[in-house]
């Protein structure tokens, strides 16, 4: 076996055709996680009874197992809850129509959950108490107040931590191969071992991702620019 | 899908999962001293600003946090071999357990050495300067004075980086090593109880990043007690630290902990 350089190009153009399936996952957990990280840092902050100690459970557990446990947890236990209560219930809808890529969305999603509570959860009590008191003072009410003075700060806050979440997103998103979906990482398997050239192939693979997280990097610079227009100092 | 769900097989299974335990913590502690040892070395440079190194190991440092780590793990367990062949060196007999401890390794090695450069710039530089005027070397200033508050900033942001590493491991069976997933995988193929062996797996994992982060807090606890609250001076000064804290663990803490495998 010798090392092929020329290779790596070849490799590099038929890995780029998996790119799209890697965003989906990615842009899917993380959207779909930022909106349970939202309710699950609510839910701490403001202690719901009940709740509360439900959420800081999730996201210890979350937080304390690898994601490719939550991945093999789902990709097994899903369809024997769905098939059980559809057999009870007597629904049409079976697990096997799910698709392979649902389940990794599913896992991935729970996984960004607990860690964008966290991120959310932080962001928020960044913001002073004494603004949302001010908020109230000139009459806004609490939902008004967060949305207009509390969040558009916790987001400012925050967004380096997010930029984190997206960028760890990405790199788990690699773990679907697990459930064969054909994203960057499994392309690069399948290129690798139908041509008998692992390094190669793996290396254009982590040129691809090394390349998407630079740009992620260099879009959050960009917008924490603009976002943090409100917070330059002086006149002007 | 498999038999159907048996609480008692979680039990069952808890035992025969913790004899592969060894393998994962022997894969934790060999890769984070040699983490440790690469992320003294390659935050050196960055620290002292020497010129071609420092952007080396920027470089270093961008491709590990850049790429993902189960890429990393093939690339070094396919792609060393070829490499030191050039060189004739043969790897083919070397363990599995070397690639993976290796990767891991370099892996923490470019987390650890941007969590050390946070934290030694953390230590504000006129305390440097204050040692200094007492008549330190630069040696005793080191270990005296920036050292002990520096390990105290750390901490927290190594104690998320152990539990991440930990969590890491759990991709080593992909290159085929026995470790708790792997162990637990064939369990599972083997019973068809596959639910019940990844809640073993996942309890297991969970109680030792618990105790991973009780144990590292004790240490914070003893490493901050200099930091004592008291005397109105000494707390002013606790609460300018922790605004350098606040910082630092914003910007390391979900560096690794956001969402990592």
């Amino acid at each position: 076996m010798k090392l092929d350089p020329s290779f790596i190009w070849t490799a590099f153009l038929q890995i780029l055709g998996a790119i799209p399936t890697t965003l989906y996952i990615t842009v899917v957990s993380v959207s779909a996680g930022f909106i349970i990280g939202i309710v699950v840092a609510l839910i701490r902050i403001y202690k719901v009874p009940v709740l509360h100690p439900l959420a800081a459970g999730y996201v210890t557990f979350i937080r304390g197992t690898p994601m490719l446990t939550h991945l093999l947890l789902i990709y097994f236990g899903l369809p024997v809850i769905i098939d059980g209560l559809a057999a009870q219930f007597g629904w049409s809808f079976r697990s096997v129509s799910i698709p392979m890529i649902g389940f990794a969305y599913i896992s991935f999603s729970i996984t960004a959950g607990a860690y964008m509570s966290e991120v959310v959860r932080s962001g928020l009590l960044a913001v002073d108490r004494g603004q949302i008191e001010a908020a109230h003072s000139i009459g806004m009410s609490t939902p008004q107040a967060l949305r207009r003075i509390v969040f558009p700060q916790a987001l400012a806050a925050s967004l380096p931590n997010l930029s984190n979440s997206v960028i760890g997103m990405l790199h788990g998103s690699t773990l679907a191969f697990t459930v064969s979906v054909v994203d960057i990482n499994a392309k690069a398997q399948i290129v690798a071992s139908t041509n008998w050239k692992f390094f190669e192939a793996y290396l254009a693979a982590a040129l691809i991702f090394w390349g998407l997280t630079f740009l992620i990097e260099r879009a959050t610079a960009l917008i924490e620019k603009r976002i943090n227009l409100y917070n330059r100092g002086g006149v002007a | 899908m498999g038999a159907p769900f048996d609480l008692g097989f979680v039990f069952s299974f808890l035992p025969k999962l913790l004899t592969t335990l060894s393998t994962t913590l022997l894969i934790v502690a060999c890769s984070l001293l040699a983490g440790i040892l690469v992320g003294f070395i390659i935050a050196l440079p960055r620290l002292y600003k020497v010129p071609v190194l420092k952007t080396l190991a920027e470089v270093y440092i961008s491709f590990f946090r850049g790429t993902p780590i189960l890429i990393q793990l093939f690339l070094f367990y396919y792609g060393l071999p070829e490499v030191l062949k050039l060189v004739h060196v043969d790897m083919t007999r070397t363990p599995v357990l070397v690639f993976v401890i290796l990767t891991y390794g370099l892996h923490t090695g470019a987390f650890m050495s941007e969590m050390i450069r946070a934290a030694v710039t953390a230590v504000d530089k006129g305390q440097v300067e204050a040692a200094y005027a007492t008549g330190m070397t630069s040696y005793q200033a080191f270990t005296r004075i920036v050292l002990p508050q520096a390990l105290g900033i750390a901490i927290p942001v190594f104690s998320n980086l152990v539990i991440a590493l930990l969590k890491d491991t759990s991709l080593a069976f992909t290159l085929g090593v026995m470790e708790m997933t792997g162990k637990a995988q064939t369990l599972g193929s083997v019973t068809q109880h596959f639910i019940e062996t990844y809640i073993a797996l996942a309890l297991i994992y969970l109680v030792i990043s618990l105790c991973i982060e009780k144990l590292l807090l004790v240490a914070e606890r003893r490493l901050l007690q200099h930091e004592a609250q008291g005397s109105p001076v000494k707390r002013r000064f606790s609460l300018q630290k922790k605004s350098s804290y606040r910082r630092i663990i914003a910007e390391l803490d979900s560096g690794k902990g956001g969402g990592t495998i």
